[in-house]
């Protein structure tokens, strides 16, 4: 456990800029708080999350993969050489990397997302740097280092060897300095997921009827905002543009709230009603994402709540089951 | 990954977000402005793929002129200088007013702007119009002559303080996703809802009452309502004595609409009509909302009358939470209408038949100009087919889709001299153009846009235009020199400062002070506030004029040999003539082909099922698109978007217009539907 004030974050960041391509919370114009190169502006070291999901930068809205010349010629997009650091994300956007690291890595491999992330360095930030300086949980261990933001500086703790590496010059202090955190953290991790592992288990059982979903659904405008925001929604289509100079192939962010997501050449849908593919939306990561990998895949990252123009998020529809439908 | 702030060029909401640049400098992504009071971190699915068309191979990026019958590649000088010398020729030969200019409300006030300075002082004619002639023209006029100001009276903020929405002829939640939203926002937090649309459109599955009135009795339908509003004694009679004049006019007009009567024309239920009046009325603070379904009409303007009528009968006007709300559907149809793309008003609504103004513009731009209004767009159409008008400049607009009657829109455009098109993407306009210029999209440009809400706000340049294409302001400043007169703006900027030097209700207005999250005009000078809610104190043009219309029923309704009734709109998914969302591959995606609703009832005794492809007909021409059966339309009525060029919806609606806004009647024409 090391300790270190703003000069020696500064020249934390400052030392890491020098390998990576690093990027770090600042506040554009309109108050819109998102990761931006460092030393292109001001660091904004506390306040809401960064409003971009972090996977954007691994697996982005536009995604191009590959060109075809006009010869049959096959060019796979160019990736950056030097790696992309990112600092500044909190417990649940770094929890969700981990979930998209995992899922992507799983066989087959997904090269694209693989070569933009692979050697990439992760520095999250907890602590006291919430809103209003509200403490944000400490994270799982799920990046390189972490910054536990205190009143009077940060503690820095590492997880991975580079980690460590990076860390060694700064003072060293005793790790008992986060007793408190830890348990004021952990007590308020287990209170924001009561509601949705609540939520989980009453899916999971299907007690939730089809006129909920109906219901919701009614309340959806279709724009795709919810999946589009979310960092452990990873699904994609392929959009291929033609030129004078070949074709370029791509992929774009999809949404499975889409008509088009799941129809069929014939026209037929099997999740053709808006109740089908909500009840899929939030089935997926409270029902289907544990039976596949062991975890519920939201991390209460809030951005789809944010996002959602009719207030039917994953937090407000999670609270809603639970209140109509909870056997407790 | 390096964000722009900009406006989103599709719906007139207003809504900001950035467009994100990648390494290579692409644009590869949006994201919502999160504290844009409008946006607030959220946006509908044509705002998260607005960047999606921006960079697709189809733009245009080299001048075009026909030789020998073919559009083929030229320089910008050849362009321009036979732009000029063709329209200077007409002008000389034909007079001026043998040309027409059409501007768009998908380009931004500054160019707007321009293009009517162009018209009038550049070539002498006050023939300049743009879309808003197809849509809320109706609006324009109707809510001048009874309020003074034909724009939204009130901000989009009202809707989280209001007890009652009506919406009446608006598919919000398609149409301006993110004001439906925040309606579906107030319901859910016990505002009430009435809806009034013949088709069961997302909102009404919300409502606490939905009428489904005959397409076209809307007239009936509020003159019912007022008058058991009045029956009841539910009206505001101290607003009406302070506020309004013409009162008892209104209230004789309204007596023969019983329930009863109101009933059978409508074809809804007397206690339906009771029912909405005791609601509406009860309710202390009421929004009214509406759009094309009630405009666009043979008496669109006896529409937004009767709309008015309502407001000022209950004091549901200049307080938060209430107002006369037509939603504006273009990112800049409001902005057009300012800046004076319109045939009778130079910007700021400053009358041109009106000397002083005259005077005002031509000591301004230093020529003198011409003094009896001009053309509307759809009378230039015809204008075009009788001979009379040669040349046409179109700037951003496909007339070939998006006018009513498209057999007689080509006649027209077939018919004129010369015709130069300004667009981004090769529309079925530009095909018929004898010049076609590569413009710029809004991502490639500064300018500002103003919102349903009068809220004036700035783009700016993210990438920039493809090849040799050019931003429509450079453009047309361009002309404007080659007409001798002074254009030397360096940016926007400056244009936006003679703006307002020239127009009272932007006087306030610089890029300066638009920095975040823009105003909203009446903003008379640099230190005033903008105004948000319209006739607080008293109306714009004094009291409120109470408008007494009558019922009259659609030019062209349906009858033994066409016995369907056909409306156009549009859908969620898809903008307008579609050159920009079906190049916008999940838009595209989602609906990729021609289509028309058709109820079960009546596609069980046609014979057609599910996707089935059909013919209609009308009496001006036929179409083959998909079927979709559905409920959403009531039986004996067909509705289908004007956005795809394979089934174009406008080649059966009736160009019968509006006597007054000239607006034509898209919401009803008849139709006689078949299997193929």
């Amino acid at each position: 456990m090391k300790h270190m004030q703003r000069a020696e974050l500064d020249s934390l960041l400052t030392h890491v800029a020098q390998s990576y391509r690093l990027l770090v919370p600042q506040r554009l114009e309109d108050g819109t708080r998102l990761l931006r190169p460092w030393g292109e502006g001001e660091l904004v070291l506390s306040g809401e999350p960064v409003q971009r999901k972090p996977t954007e930068y691994f697996l982005p809205q536009l995604d191009p993969l590959l060109k075809i010349d006009t010869a049959g010629g096959v060019q796979l997009a160019t990736v950056p050489e030097t790696p992309l650091c990112l600092f500044g994300l909190n417990r649940a956007d770094l929890q969700c990397l981990g979930f998209v690291d995992r899922f992507c890595a799983f066989p087959p491999q997904d090269d694209a997302y693989a070569v933009k992330r692979q050697n990439g360095l992760l520095i999250g930030l907890t602590g006291y740097c919430g809103p209003d300086g509200q403490l944000l949980p400490l994270t799982d261990g799920r990046c390189d280092i972490e910054l536990i933001a205190l009143a009077d500086g940060w503690l820095a703790q590492a997880f991975t060897d580079i980690g460590s590496a990076l860390l060694a010059e700064f003072n060293d202090i005793d790790p008992e300095t986060l007793g408190t955190i830890r348990s004021l953290s952990e007590k308020r991790i287990a209170e924001e997921r009561a509601t949705l592992e609540q939520a989980a288990r009453i899916v999971q059982q299907e007690l939730v009827p089809d006129d909920f979903w109906r219901e919701i659904g009614d309340r959806c405008i279709l724009c795709s905002g919810c999946n589009l925001v979310c960092p452990t929604c990873t699904c994609f289509c392929v959009q291929d543009r033609t030129d004078q100079g070949g074709t370029e192939r791509s992929r774009v962010w999809d949404s499975c709230q889409f008509d088009g997501f799941m129809r069929e050449a014939s026209g037929h849908n099997p999740l053709g009603s808006e109740a089908l593919r909500t009840r899929r939306r939030i089935h997926h990561k409270l029902a289907a994402d544990v039976e596949r990998w062991g975890e519920i895949s939201c991390f209460l990252c809030g951005r789809c709540d944010k996002t959602c123009p009719t207030g039917i998020g994953i937090q407000a529809v999670a609270a809603e089951i639970v209140k109509r439908f909870s056997t407790n | 990954m390096k964000p722009t702030l900009t406006v989103c060029p599709y719906c007139g909401t207003g809504c900001m977000f950035h467009l994100l640049r990648d390494e290579s400098g692409r644009l590869s992504g949006v994201e919502p402005s999160g504290a844009h009071p409008v946006s607030r971190g959220q946006l509908c699915v044509k705002g998260w793929n607005a960047h999606a068309f921006v960079a697709h191979p189809d733009r245009l990026t080299t001048p075009l002129i026909r030789r020998n019958g073919r559009l083929e590649a030229a320089g910008w000088d050849e362009a321009l200088e036979l732009v000029h010398r063709r329209l200077r020729q007409l002008a000389d030969d034909h007079g001026s007013d043998s040309l027409m200019f059409l501007s768009s409300a998908k380009v931004s006030n500054e160019e707007n702007y321009l293009l009517m300075k162009l018209a009038r002082a550049g070539f002498g004619t006050n023939n300049v119009d743009h879309c808003a002639r197809l849509c809320h023209s109706s609006t324009v006029t109707g809510l001048v002559e009874t309020l003074g100001s034909g724009a939204m009276t009130n901000s989009i903020g009202c809707f989280d303080q209001t007890d009652l929405v009506l919406v009446i002829g608006s598919n919000t939640t398609e149409q301006h996703p993110l004001i439906g939203s925040r309606i579906l926002q107030a319901v859910q937090n016990g505002t009430r809802l009435i809806v009034a649309d013949s088709r069961k459109i997302r909102l009404s599955r919300h409502a606490d009452l939905h009428l489904r009135q005959r397409n076209g009795s809307d007239v009936a339908l509020l003159n019912g309502i007022i008058r058991q509003i009045i029956e009841e004694g539910l009206e505001d009679r101290a607003f009406i004595e302070t506020r309004t004049e013409n009162y008892p006019a209104l209230k004789a007009a309204v007596e023969p609409y019983t329930p009863q009567r109101t009933a059978e024309l409508t074809g809804l239920d007397a206690e339906q009509i009771i029912a909405a009046a005791r609601m509406f009325a009860q309710a202390d603070k009421a929004m009214l909302v509406y759009a094309m379904g009630i405009t666009q009409h043979s008496h669109g303007v006896d529409n937004v009358r009767a709309v008015s009528n309502l407001a000022l009968l209950t004091c549901n006007l200049g307080r938060p939470g209430t107002g006369v709300n037509p939603l504006r559907g273009q990112n800049n149809v409001q902005g057009a209408c300012d800046m004076g793309a319109l045939p009778d008003v130079y910007s700021g609504y400053q009358k041109v038949a009106d000397p002083a103004m005259r005077t005002k513009f031509s000591n301004a731009w230093g020529v003198p100009l011409p003094s009896s209004p001009g053309l509307m767009s759809t009378h230039a159409i015809d204008a075009a087919v009788a001979g009379t008008l040669k040349g046409f400049f179109i700037l951003g607009e496909n007339p070939l889709l998006s006018d009513a009657n498209q057999a007689h829109v080509r006649q027209a455009l077939e018919n004129l001299e010369f015709m130069v098109t300004v667009d981004i993407f090769m529309t079925e306009t530009c095909e018929l153009a004898d010049v076609v210029l590569p413009a710029s999209c809004y991502a490639e440009k500064d300018g500002t846009f103003t919102s349903t809400e009068r809220r004036v706000q700035r783009g700016r340049t993210a990438v920039d235009p493809p090849g040799e294409a050019r931003t429509d302001w450079q453009i047309l400043t361009h002309l404007l020199r080659r007409c001798g007169l002074p254009a030397a703006y360096a940016d926007p900027g400056q244009i936006m400062e003679e703006i307002a030097a020239l127009t009272p209700s932007y006087g306030g207005i610089s890029y300066q002070r638009l920095d975040l999250d823009g105003l909203c005009w009446p903003c008379p000078d640099s230190s005033h506030p903008g105004t948000p809610i319209l006739h607080q104190q008293q109306c714009t043009r004094g009291k409120g004029h109470f408008s007494p219309v009558s019922y009259k029923p659609a030019k062209e309704e349906p009858d033994a040999e066409y016995p369907l009734l056909f409306s156009t709109g549009r859908t969620y998914f898809h903008w307008h003539t579609g050159s920009m969302t079906r190049r916008s591959h999940l838009l595209d995606r989602e609906e990729r082909r021609a289509f028309a609703e058709l109820n079960p009832q009546d596609a069980e005794r046609l014979g057609i099922g599910d996707r089935q492809t059909i013919r209609i007909s009308s009496r001006r021409g036929t179409i083959e698109v998909s079927a979709e059966i559905t409920e959403r339309v009531p039986p004996g009525q067909v509705f289908a978007p004007f956005h795809f060029a394979e089934g174009a919806a406008n080649v059966l609606t009736n160009n019968a217009l509006d006597p007054e806004s000239g607006i034509p009647e898209f919401k009803v024409c008849a139709v006689r539907v078949e299997a193929l």
